[in-house]
């Protein structure tokens, strides 16, 4: 029995050098190339089922370095119009993760992470010419658990392992919830290196501001231009304690906080505060907050000041229908709706 | 190569099929509706890569807003705020066409994905199936205007086999009045069926009848044309100039003085002919003219009985009439009736030949009307001038201008015509061997409702049976939809102007989706929507001015002569004959003779066309001697009594 026309066999597929391009392909692969797997249909992971979410919300006292005082400042008056935005380019990166097949109860993860920055000419966002966007599907399994795998996948640069021994840490159990956090934990790693590689190419290349979503402290080159600015939308760690919190809440649309540092460990450091995009009234807390990251110049409350307002400029057109538009600027959900476009 | 403007798309909820398909383009692209587009597909087929070429029906524009209620909050309520947002909203231009074409033809399949591209000239052809009719040596292609979208500029031609005969044949414009577009659009394209119509398929002559205005008043003068149209003309091949061979045909005025036709002006009337039948020509075409309740059985009987025994006989030895009659004219006919029902009354004879008294005085009554209700054209004396029945010439035009007159005077001649046309082209005597016969006004001579007359039934015969004989309709309407549907679903070529949104309404147009038909009401002037049986979907086209003088300007340049003096009519329709004929021996005649009795000779003479017009014409008058005025020793020679003040019935002026 052959295939019906038009379906390319995965050994054609071998000879023409090709790597799936979905979860299809990677489930048809892997059942070619791991005897004793069967395929599992329709489900994906996401960060939240298998990580984050279990992150612990906390509260951290703010190194502040801007003025005495924890504080709100206002960058915008009421009424005025939102003004210019100094942001040439908006990167933000993605992650689809999808089991594919299960072997003897180890899953096998087959993820693509995607990353690529948009920038604005003549108002409307096209991609950035200078590098178009980056694109990986990659398998992520314990390799010591899927001993029947051939050599050649087990060699091969795009299958991650996700039981590798580091030093220090226990190998994972063979438990898959605990396989997934790590497959899902490699995803992640590989997104941000990916964003990391494109806003560090920005920062060498280009004059204008780049809009990164997300933090900036894993690269030593953002987190030190001038061309590139973090902007963080969930709070599980929120850099107001004290008598600061009750500032953080209670700041209105327009207004931003006091420049504070942050110093993730092993990250590198940056000046930071928040500004709230949106009025929260009638909404919870964090409705329309963000955090910025920058790296710190001699008078960061000019530069806070200039960075909020752009910030609050995108804040027109709205970025709805995504769930997190009182945060989100538009150009970071065109960026996404990009991102699942062509990944 | 080209660069393409889009890329087909499709989804589960809009999906391709064969017929049709989807595609999005840049903002900036020209694609508009009406363009005429090709897609190139990614995959061969059976060896071959498809190429799909279609038009496109349907836009579409959408940004990735949910709800309108997205927009104003994005701007806090105030649309001028809008224009101070950094970022405008992601936009789509998807555009849906319709498949003009697929290559290869078979297998018939849903339009693949892949690139689109702005159809070229040379995919116009192959999209239009322009390519099967437009080959080296057997080219039958008729320019109908130019397609026009981005840099593309594309000659659209319409297959003479399927304009005039025999595949299919005839034409019918819609449009709104006074948009120039049905009469320019027929002026033009005669124009360009008289440059392009193959030698190899004989000669081509048009019958336009001017039911309206000066529209047609003026074919044979130069018009107003712009640098665009010389050269749209010129990318069409055709020569931008008046028609060279065009006669005007028009009956005289009820007075008979002159020509009922605004196309009065004095340097005008070289090619005007005047129109009139006698009672021979008249009697066939009755029907036309009297209705169901003037001609019952009998009634009908008495006017066979006329045309076959009475009209052109010696009709003699009868009881009750008084002397021979020989019926010419209609002034014969009422002698011939005047004769008949004196002597039956004399005789209180109730029957003459199985006709009643009363029928025939019915008849009597009905056919006497005929000449004052057409008068001018119709004759008491019999004398007739008509079209060129057997001599027409190739390329040439022959407009009968029945504008100005009654509506039963306009079926007649439309009746008549159409006729004669007809049996000469059945004989192959005509002169030509196609002959396109132009009609406005379709909604009121072929409604699709209200009574059969005998103008709508040789209407239909035309448009079903026409083709086979080299007789073409190109007809015109306002609304479509009001006329009957046999003459425009015969006609295989259709072109519309703009259009009013109430008939755009009307289930005709349900084919033509929603964006071609918005495009129809907003068409400008001197362009048209074309169907033609070549092309699966209607295609806009852009057509030049006509190079003839619009009926406007020329009412303006050659204003319609006033009322004139029956010396003046005499004068300026005489000296068309003969040059030198004078005012003087005209002013003489009308001192002697009856307006009537002068009236006749003229319109003798005009027909006649004799060498010696001043002899034929005082031949037809009776004959008199002109009174010597007397002269008075005391007054100038030069200064004559005049010939009024004698009377009438003294010639000799004593």
């Amino acid at each position: 029995m052959g295939h019906r026309p038009g379906v390319i066999s995965t050994r054609d597929r071998d000879a023409r050098g090709s790597w799936p391009a979905s979860a299809h392909d990677a489930r048809r692969f892997i059942l070619d190339r791991l005897p004793g797997s069967s395929p599992v249909e329709g489900v994906s992971a996401g960060a939240d089922q298998y990580g984050r979410a279990d992150e612990p919300a906390t509260l951290v006292e703010p190194s502040v370095i801007e003025g005495g005082e924890f504080r709100a400042v206002r960058v915008l008056n009421k009424g005025e119009p939102r003004g210019q935005s100094g942001f040439s380019g908006f990167l933000d990166g993605t992650q689809r993760i999808t089991i594919v097949n299960q072997h003897e109860g180890i899953p096998i993860v087959w993820a693509t992470v995607s990353a690529a920055i948009r920038v604005r000419v003549n108002r409307r966002l096209v991609s950035w010419p200078a590098r178009g966007p980056s694109v990986q599907g990659r398998f992520y399994l314990p390799l010591r658990y899927v001993a029947a795998l051939g050599e050649d996948v087990r060699n091969d640069a795009r299958v991650v392992d996700t039981a590798e021994q580091r030093s220090g840490e226990n190998i994972p159990s063979r438990h898959p919830a605990a396989l997934m956090e790590c497959a899902v934990q490699k995803v992640q790693n590989d997104r941000e290196r990916l964003e990391q590689e494109l806003a560090e190419q920005w920062c060498a290349s280009e004059a204008g501001t780049l809009y990164v979503d997300g933090s900036i402290t894993a690269s030593a080159v953002s987190s030190k231009s001038s061309h590139a600015v973090g902007v963080i939308k969930t709070h599980r760690r929120l850099y107001a304690d004290g008598d600061a919190f009750r500032v953080l809440v209670n700041l209105s649309a327009g207004e931003r906080s006091s420049v504070f540092r942050v110093s993730p460990r092993s990250r590198f450091a940056v000046a930071s505060w928040y500004v709230r995009v949106r009025e929260a009234r009638g909404h919870d807390a964090l409705f329309g907050l963000v955090r910025v990251e920058a790296a710190e110049v001699d008078d960061m409350s000019i530069r806070a000041d200039e960075i909020s307002r752009w910030i609050m400029a995108e804040g027109a057109p709205l970025a709805l229908p995504d769930g997190r538009w009182d945060k989100m600027a538009y150009g970071i959900r065109d960026t996404e709706e990009f991102l699942r476009a062509i990944s | 190569m080209t660069e393409p403007l889009g890329r087909v798309v499709a989804t589960e909820r809009k999906p391709n099929t064969p017929h049709e398909f989807h595609f999005w383009t840049s903002l900036d692209s020209p694609v508009g509706i009406g363009t005429i587009v090709r897609v190139d597909g990614a995959h061969p087929v059976e060896g071959q890569i498809p190429h799909i070429y279609g038009v496109v029906v349907e836009g579409f524009s959408y940004t990735d807003l949910l709800s309108p209620m997205h927009d104003v909050l994005s701007h806090d309520g105030r649309p001028s705020n809008a224009g101070f947002a950094v970022t405008e909203r992601a936009e789509i231009r998807l555009y849906t066409a319709a498949v003009l074409r697929q290559i290869p033809e078979e297998p018939l399949q849903p339009v693949p994905m892949g690139e689109v591209f702005l159809a070229e000239e040379e995919d116009v052809a192959t999209a239009l199936r322009m390519d099967g009719y437009l080959k080296e040596g057997a080219n039958t292609g008729i320019p109908v205007g130019v397609y026009r979208a981005g840099a593309t500029d594309s000659v659209i031609y319409l297959d003479a086999d399927f304009l005039l005969g025999p595949e299919a044949a005839h034409l019918n414009i819609s449009g709104m009045s006074g948009l120039a577009t049905k009469t320019s659009a027929v002026e033009w394209l005669l124009a360009s069926l008289f440059a392009h119509f193959p030698e190899s398929k004989g000669s081509v002559a048009a019958v336009c009848f001017n039911v309206k205005g000066p529209d047609l008043c003026f074919l044979d003068q130069p018009g107003k044309l712009e640098d665009r149209d010389r050269e749209m003309y010129e990318k069409m091949g055709v020569v931008p100039g008046p028609f060279e061979n065009v006669t005007y045909y028009a009956p005289y005025t009820a007075k008979g003085f002159g020509l009922n036709t605004l196309r009065s002006n004095e340097a005008l009337l070289h090619n005007v002919k005047p129109l009139t039948w006698g009672l021979r020509e008249v009697l066939q075409y009755a029907e036309v003219l009297l209705n169901k309740d003037d001609i019952d059985a009998k009634a009908d009987a008495m006017i066979d009985f006329i045309t076959e025994r009475v009209v052109d006989r010696r009709f003699d030895q009868d009881p009750y009439l008084s002397r021979e009659h020989t019926v010419q004219s209609f002034g014969d006919l009422e002698n011939w009736f005047r004769d008949l029902l004196r002597g039956m009354e004399k005789a209180n004879a109730e029957s003459w030949r199985t006709h009643h008294i009363a029928t025939i005085r019915k008849v009597r009554n009905r056919l006497s009307n005929i000449s004052t209700r057409c008068a001018g054209l119709v004759t008491d004396t019999g004398d007739v001038s008509d079209l060129p029945f057997g001599s027409f010439e190739d390329r040439a035009v022959y407009v009968v201008d029945v504008a100005t007159l009654e509506e039963d005077a306009q079926d007649l001649i439309f009746a008549r015509i159409v006729s004669k046309l007809r049996e000469h082209l059945e004989r192959r005597d005509l002169g030509v061997k196609h002959l396109v016969v132009f009609v406005d006004e379709l909604n009121k001579y072929a409604p699709s409702d209200g009574q059969d007359t005998y103008v709508r039934k040789m209407l239909l015969d035309i448009a079903e049976r026409g083709r086979y004989l080299g007789l073409v309709l190109f007809s015109a309407q306002q609304f479509r939809s009001q006329v009957h549907r046999r003459v425009v679903g015969n006609s295989g070529t259709a072109l519309y102007g703009r259009m009013d949104g109430d008939e755009l309404a009307t289930p005709g147009y349900s084919v033509l989706s929603p964006a071609t038909r918005i495009k129809l009401a907003t068409l400008e002037k001197g362009q048209l929507m074309v169907r033609h049986p070549h092309f699966t979907q209607p295609i806009f086209v852009r057509f030049p001015r006509p190079a003839v003088m619009q009926g406007r300007d020329g009412a303006e340049k050659f204003p319609q002569a006033t009322d004139v003096t029956l010396e003046h009519a005499m004068y300026r329709s005489l000296r068309t004959v003969d040059p030198a004929v004078s005012m003087a021996w005209i002013k003489d005649l009308v001192s002697l003779y009856e307006e009537g009795e002068l009236i006749a000779a003229r319109n003798a003479a005009l027909v006649a066309k004799p060498s010696n017009v001043r002899g034929f014409f005082e031949s037809r008058l009776r004959k008199k001697i002109p009174a010597q005025p007397a002269f008075n020793s005391a007054l100038s020679p030069r200064e004559p009594i005049s010939a009024r003040s004698l009377p009438d019935d003294d010639p000799y002026g004593l």
